[in-house]
């Protein structure tokens, strides 16, 4: 039976050290012998709305592994605009390639291409829903800077309440074990509380902290999201809070040296550049750790897992 | 049945009985029939607020006409479970089936979600699970939205 990647919900906690363990053997690899392991290949990327950063990282695995890419990007209105299914594409494209990864703002599209495409579909974010190959390389990242994602200490900072990177790291960071949450949001974008409700029964504890100064303190990681302006009715309120959830190098001066900055990509201001030159930033790490969990995944949709 | 029961509903000699429908939901119980043709010509009786002693109020509705279509019953599940389906024979009660929950809705209904590419497409075939047994909460298999079976007998498709 063929296989997709649609839901990090579909994983099994088995399966998501499997593809951890898959990953790190892909990055051991030389890359001459990469490059040789897909001849003939190729990744079809449809991107009906525009996340350069995914595509490219898409593309690059693809390429780096041997493989050819074809594809497109629609700007947010092209797409509708030209009038045909989405189940027509997916029908048409899969004549074309041998595995896809869709991008689309509207949610279940990834699971009804899978359902169509006789192909490997790849969910590269299905509107509001799931990210899986996001949230599978922030694993993957952790890990390689901690050795483990076992009672870790992680702060998420930022748009707890919107940022589908956080709720699906969550969700996942729920199956491992005893690991400490400590959540910092502006009162209006707290974490849903389906999510803290979901750790019951868990290993796993959340705690809440108004300061990210109080949470670099203790900390083996910082997970920064985007606050967009557009999330607040009242623009009073997001001038209040905007600077409360930049991180600046000086606030990182007193921090544990182990402490690792993370964050989705790309950066507003919530990351100052002067962050960048510490032994603290993760990020431009974990862009790297995509392509290579990408790699990997594509090489085991493609039933090439063997052959590394 | 209480004896003043039998006299204001007719028994059938042949037929089905849909009983213990939660008071009120009757009448859009009697529209969803309305949507098969092969039951047009069927003569019914619908009964609405009658005394019971387990329900307070309940509705029910008689068929002289067998049996129903599946599609109807699975619909009466996401509707209104736990109505009794009575199969008549004689005037007899010749089997009898409390409907029940299924653990899944196949392309029954609408996603509840407006984003939900299911709704941009009709074509496509709908799917909700139950979250897990006894819950009346059920996930989108598409987009993965929770929808309660309120929610979900509300948007059943044509
Ligand atoms: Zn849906």
């Amino acid at each position: 039976m063929k296989k997709d990647l649609i839901s990090i919900d579909d994983l099994g906690l088995e399966q998501i050290l499997d593809y951890l363990d898959l990953a790190a053997r892909v990055e051991a690899l030389p890359n001459a012998e990469k490059a040789g392991l897909l001849p003939g290949k190729i990744l079809a990327t449809l991107f009906f709305e525009p996340s350069t950063r995914t595509r490219l990282s898409f593309e690059s695995a693809m390429c780096r592994l041997g493989g050819r890419v074809i594809g497109f990007s629609e700007s947010a209105n092209s797409s509708t605009a030209k009038g045909e299914s989405f189940s027509d594409t997916i029908r048409t494209v899969e004549q074309y390639a041998d595995v896809i990864a869709v991008r689309h703002p509207k949610e279940g599209t990834a699971r009804l291409a899978a359902e169509i495409a006789g192909i490997p579909i790849l969910n590269a974010g299905d509107g509001a829903n799931q990210h899986p190959t996001q949230t599978l390389l922030d694993l993957y990242t952790l890990r390689k800077f901690f050795g483990k994602v076992d009672g870790l200490k992680i702060a998420l900072v930022g748009d707890l309440k919107y940022s589908r990177t956080i709720h699906s790291l969550c969700r996942a960071l729920l199956a491992f074990d005893g690991v400490a949450m400590t959540l910092v949001s502006p009162e209006s974008l707290r974490l849903p509380g389906y999510l803290t409700k979901a750790a019951a029964g868990t290993t796993a504890t959340f705690r809440e902290s108004e300061s990210l100064a109080d949470a670099l303190r203790d900390s083996d990681v910082v997970y920064m999201t985007r606050i967009q302006k557009e999330r607040f009715p009242d623009l009073v309120e997001y001038e209040k809070v905007k600077d409360c959830y930049r991180l600046e190098a000086k606030m990182l001066e007193g921090a544990p040296a182990r402490l690792k900055v993370l964050h989705p990509l790309p950066r507003l201001n919530e990351i100052s550049p002067d962050v960048d030159a510490t032994q603290h930033a993760g990020y431009f790490e974990q862009a790297r750790n995509g392509v290579i969990m990408r790699q990997a995944l594509i090489l085991d949709l493609l039933d090439k897992r063997n052959d590394i | 049945m209480t004896p003043q029961n039998i006299l204001l509903i007719p028994k059938i000699e042949r037929g089905i009985v849909i009983d213990h429908i939660p008071a009120g939901l009757g009448i859009p119980v009697m529209a969803l029939i309305g949507r098969w043709p092969e039951l047009e010509d069927a003569v019914i009786t619908l009964g609405l607020n009658y005394k019971s002693t387990r329900m307070g109020r309940k509705d029910m509705i008689k068929l002289q006409a067998e049996p129903l279509p599946p599609r109807l019953l699975q619909m009466l599940a996401l509707v209104c479970a736990g109505v009794t389906i009575k199969r008549i024979d004689r005037f007899e009660v010749v089997e009898k089936v409390v409907v029940q929950v299924p653990e899944l809705f196949d392309n029954l209904a609408r996603c509840i979600n407006p984003n939900c590419i299911t709704n941009a497409e009709p074509h496509v075939a709908t799917r909700f699970k139950r979250l897990e047994s006894g819950s009346k909460h059920f996930k989108c298999a598409h987009c993965e939205r929770v929808c309660s079976l309120d929610e979900l007998a509300g948007h059943l498709k044509a």
